[in-house]
This record gives structure tokens, C-alpha cells and sequence, in this order.
């Protein structure tokens, strides 16, 4: 199995779109903790703010989510899922595998999200001499929360690809799904009254997920738990999915 | 060694293969013929666990595919030059299926050195000619030394230099004792290198035996040359003979009386006729009704 592993993540670092995804979130993460950091000159020194620069580290989710849906869809598109069954027809075992280079890969994500944080933000607040709140319990597990959740995305990203093959409907329905299709939801539930609802919406409960709440009505438990709930369902139809296909 | 039994399999309203079965010995070159569309990438790919048959069954090595025990080691396909991702190099190609088999790194670069590909080899496999794909396929399917080679149609595209190149590295390999089966819809290529043929038309066997059996076998075609070509071979199908151009003649599946015969009845001028040796060319194209396989 660990071989498998091995072999996923040579995969992912062995074409140039690995770098695109670093620079992707070193410059979304960098500008965005500069950009807020500039504007928030009076709340800069309070432990909220900085909670708040530490949730920019959330681009690594959305980078996370595309990995793992092309890590999947790559396969089909390029025709090498035909190597990849010869050296382990073992479906199963091969789809396990890239869920776990997806842990792996979005742990990364997360982690360099936050480094980046850390890199723009320590050296600034430190320079406009602001108090700087590191040791603040509620930053620590905000940034614990980014990190798991960065996997949450990673996950799920795999479990879409193992379900819709097809890299251009994976990439583009997951955009439709998240910006339309849960907005529309949300306006049905509305009007059944059962606005509830919406929260147990796949990428709404990855969104509560991160540990920010926000208008979310899930805690932050629960969300993760229906966040795993679908990752499981997915994943579990992205088996059957994968297992039947004929790889012409 | 490989052993179709009762093999089905149908895509939409094709019916990719029929009730097909035949079997590769140890040891030998097997050349798998048919025409485009005769079923011949569906079967090898029931074979190595890729297609799930809806009827029958494959085994290699006395066992499915996904029943083999390190099937790298022991299997090594070439199916579609194509199936690589653009833009990872040949070599990390080869590191990324090495790394699944567990086969160490140091193969990688004995595999590019077989295929003659070690120059080529950092480069990117967007920038490589289908020979150099090609060969990239044939170097992943000796990563793990299998003692089994499946090639479906290797010499597609190839330039005369390079089919020269294959037939030559497969007649190594088969020195070597592996057991090659390979596809093709060339037919001269698999005379010169196979010494068994399976031919297959639409999903069936046609025909499984050694190829001098095939070639001692069959009816030796007639060459018939003639100034009226077109009507010629009308006249001839209408005979109900197979036909197939070659140059400015006609080969027929007719013996040159039976053919004399018809061309004086239509008052048909004829420059030449004779009988030519079986080629496994005639042979495939009586067996398979006349269709052409280019």
C-alpha cells in the first residue's frame, strides 16, 4: 500500500502543475494577509484580527479540492488509469491511495497556507510594533482547524473524481454545485421553511468546518462530521463507480 | 499461458467481441490478427482485467489478471502509445509505474537503455514522436521483467526504420523464451516475426494455427492483370470470388482456369495470369470476406 501511496505522490509532483498550485497559494495567502493587514491599522493588535489572518490560510481548501478532483480525473484524461490498473488491478486500493496522498498533499497545502501567514504578518505586526498574540489558545486551534480542514477539501476532491471521470465536468460541476446549486437549495429550503437544511449542504458544512461558524448553524464538530458523512457517501459511490468501468 | 474462453463483451449496440476463445502457448510469438473494429483491443484488455466481459472469461498465467500475485512482474502490456500524461517526462513516466510495482529505481534506467530512449529521457513526452512513445510503452512493460508480453498494434505509426527496429526487439525478446502476443492489423509485420496466429472478424475466431500450417494450408491466390481492371473485378465478385487491388493487378481467391474462363465469357483482354504462392495477406483475406485492413 505504501507503495501505492509513493507512486500517487510521485504523480502529483511529477508534472509542472505542482508548482502552479504553491504559487497559487503562496501569492492568494500573501496578498490577502498584506491586504488585510494593511487596511486594519487600529484593529491589527487584537487576537480577533489576527484569528482572522490566520483564516486566510483557507485558500490551501480550495487548491486542496481541485488536487484531489484532478489527482482522480487526470487519470482519465491522459488514458494513464491504464497503467495505473496494470500495476494495481486492485481499484479499491488504488482510489484508498489517492485519498491518502490527498491527506498528505493537503496537510502541505495547509501547512505552507499558514507559514505564509506567519511569513507576512509576524514580520509586519513586529515592525508597527503591535502586540502579537501567538501563544492565544483560540489562534492555535483556529490554525489546527485550517490545517484539518485543508485535508477535509483534499478528500473530498477525490471522492468527486472518483465518481465524475470526466476532468472537465468534476472541475466545472463542482463550480456550478458550490456557487449555484447550493445558493438555489438554500432558496428552496426558504420557502419549504425548512432553512435548516441547508447547513447539511455538502461544501456548506466543509465551509462551517474551518472553525469559523459564521452563519452556519452547525457547530464546529458536527460540521466536520457531515462534511465526513459526504466524503464517505461520495467516496463510497466512487468505488462502485470506479470498480465497474471498462478502461477502453 | 493466456486463455480466452466463451469471451462477450458488447458496447451500446456493438457487440465488441462474440463468444470468442483461443489460446497462446508458452514460449511463443503470437500474432493476433483481424481488421479495424474486429474486437482485438476488447479482448486484450479482458485479458489484463481493464474490460469486464459480460460473457466468459481470460486468464493469463492460469488465473485473471487481478488474481496475479506483483502482475508487473509477471505481465508487461503495451495497449495505446497515448497513455501517458504530456507533461511528465518519460523517465518519471516510468519512476511513477516503478514506484507502484515496487521495483527498484535502478530499472528505470536499464528500461529507457533497452529502448534506446536515455537522451530522451528528461525530456517531457508532450515533445516525443509516436515511435518514441512507442517505445516508452514498451520500456514501461519491461519495467518489471515479465515473462508475458500483450502489445496491442506497437507498430502503429511507426516509420519503416522503426518497424524494423520492433520486429527486431521482439525477436529478441521471444529469444529470451517470453511469450509475446501481439496485435496488428499489418499483416506483413506479424509474418515476419510471429510463429502462431489467431485471426478474429467481427468478435470471432476465425482462425487459430501455426502460420506455416495457415500458409501450407491455404489456396494459393491468382494474379490477374488486365487493361479492364474495374470490369474484371466486377465480374469476378459477381463470381463470387474475394478480390484485393494490388499494383495494376487483382489478387482472387479463383484458380487461374476458373478465371481465364470468366474474363473470355465477358470478353475480357488479360495481360497476365498465374498463380502466386499463399501469402498470409491472401489467406487473412479470403478468411475474413474480402475486407480490407488499411
Amino acid at each position: 500500500m505504501s507503495a501505492l501511496v509513493r507512486a500517487e505522490l510521485l504523480k502529483i509532483r511529477t508534472i509542472r502543475s505542482w508548482w502552479a498550485y504553491l504559487i497559487a497559494i503562496v501569492l492568494l495567502v500573501g496578498v490577502a494577509v498584506a491586504g488585510d493587514t494593511g487596511s486594519n491599522a487600529n484593529a491589527r493588535g487584537q487576537v480577533e484580527f489576527q484569528i482572522g489572518l490566520v483564516e486566510s490560510a483557507g485558500f490551501a481548501g480550495l487548491l486542496a479540492l481541485i488536487l484531489g478532483i484532478t489527482a482522480v480525473t487526470t487519470e482519465f484524461r491522459h488514458g494513464t488509469v491504464t497503467p495505473t490498473f496494470l500495476a494495481e488491478p486492485g481499484r479499491d486500493r488504488v482510489l484508498v491511495s489517492k485519498a491518502a496522498a490527498g491527506v498528505l498533499t493537503g496537510l502541505l497545502f495547509g501547512a505552507l497556507a499558514l507559514l505564509v501567514v506567519a511569513a507576512v504578518a509576524l514580520p509586519w505586526l513586529s515592525i508597527v510594533g503591535d502586540e502579537i498574540h501567538l501563544g492565544d489558545p483560540d489562534l492555535g486551534t483556529r490554525a489546527a482547524q485550517t490545517l484539518a480542514v485543508s485535508v477535509l477539501w483534499a478528500l473530498m476532491g477525490v471522492a468527486i473524481g472518483s465518481v465524475v471521470h470526466s476532468q472537465v465536468a468534476a472541475l466545472v460541476g463542482t463550480l456550478v454545485w458550490v456557487f449555484l446549486g447550493e445558493t438555489l437549495l438554500w432558496g428552496l429550503f426558504s420557502l419549504l421553511d425548512v432553512d435548516g437544511a441547508v447547513s447539511y449542504l455538502p461544501f456548506r458544512a466543509l465551509d462551517g468546518a474551518d472553525g469559523t461558524g459564521g452563519e452556519d448553524v452547525l457547530g464546529y464538530w458536527p460540521a466536520v462530521a457531515v462534511s465526513l458523512g459526504w466524503i464517505a457517501l461520495l467516496g463510497a459511490a466512487g468505488v462502485w463507480r470506479t470498480r465497474r468501468r471498462d478502461i477502453t | 499461458m493466456i486463455e480466452v474462453d466463451g469471451l462477450s463483451k458488447r458496447f451500446g449496440k456493438t457487440q465488441a467481441v462474440a463468444g470468442l476463445s483461443f489460446r497462446v502457448e508458452a514460449g511463443t510469438i503470437t500474432g493476433f490478427l483481424g481488421p479495424n473494429g474486429a474486437g482485438k483491443s476488447t479482448t486484450l484488455r479482458s485479458v489484463l482485467g481493464l474490460v469486464h466481459p459480460d460473457a466468459g472469461s481470460a486468464t493469463v498465467l492460469g488465473v485473471p489478471y487481478h488474481e496475479l500475485d506483483r502482475p508487473l512482474h509477471r505481465v508487461g502490456a503495451v495497449l495505446e502509445a497515448s497513455e501517458v500524461h504530456p507533461g511528465r517526462s518519460g523517465r518519471n513516466h516510468l519512476r511513477v509505474q516503478a514506484a507502484a510495482a515496487g521495483i527498484d529505481g535502478a530499472r528505470v534506467d536499464e528500461v529507457l537503455k533497452l529502448v534506446e530512449l536515455t537522451a530522451a529521457g528528461k525530456r517531457r513526452v508532450k515533445g516525443y514522436s509516436l515511435g518514441m512513445r512507442q517505445r516508452l510503452g514498451l520500456a514501461t512493460a519491461l519495467l518489471g521483467d515479465p515473462e508475458v508480453l500483450v502489445l496491442d498494434e506497437p507498430a502503429n505509426g511507426l516509420d519503416p526504420a522503426g518497424i524494423r527496429w520492433l520486429r527486431d526487439f521482439l525477436r529478441t525478446l521471444a529469444g529470451e523464451g517470453r511469450t509475446i502476443l501481439v496485435s496488428s492489423h499489418v499483416l506483413a509485420e506479424v509474418a515476419q516475426t510471429a510463429d502462431h496466429v489467431v485471426i478474429i472478424h467481427r468478435g470471432r475466431l476465425v482462425q487459430q494455427a501455426a502460420i506455416a500450417d495457415v500458409l501450407a494450408g491455404a489456396q494459393g491466390g491468382t494474379v490477374v492483370r488486365s487493361p479492364e481492371l474495374e470490369r474484371l473485378q466486377g465480374v469476378l465478385a459477381a463470381a463470387g470470388a474475394n478480390t484485393l487491388s494490388g499494383g495494376d493487378g487483382l489478387v482472387v481467391s479463383l484458380p487461374p482456369e476458373r478465371v481465364g474462363e470468366l474474363a473470355a465469357a465477358n470478353g475480357i483482354v488479360l495481360h497476365e495470369l498465374r498463380v502466386e504462392q499463399a501469402t498470409l495477406e491472401e489467406v487473412f483475406l479470403e478468411l475474413t470476406g474480402g475486407e480490407t485492413t488499411q
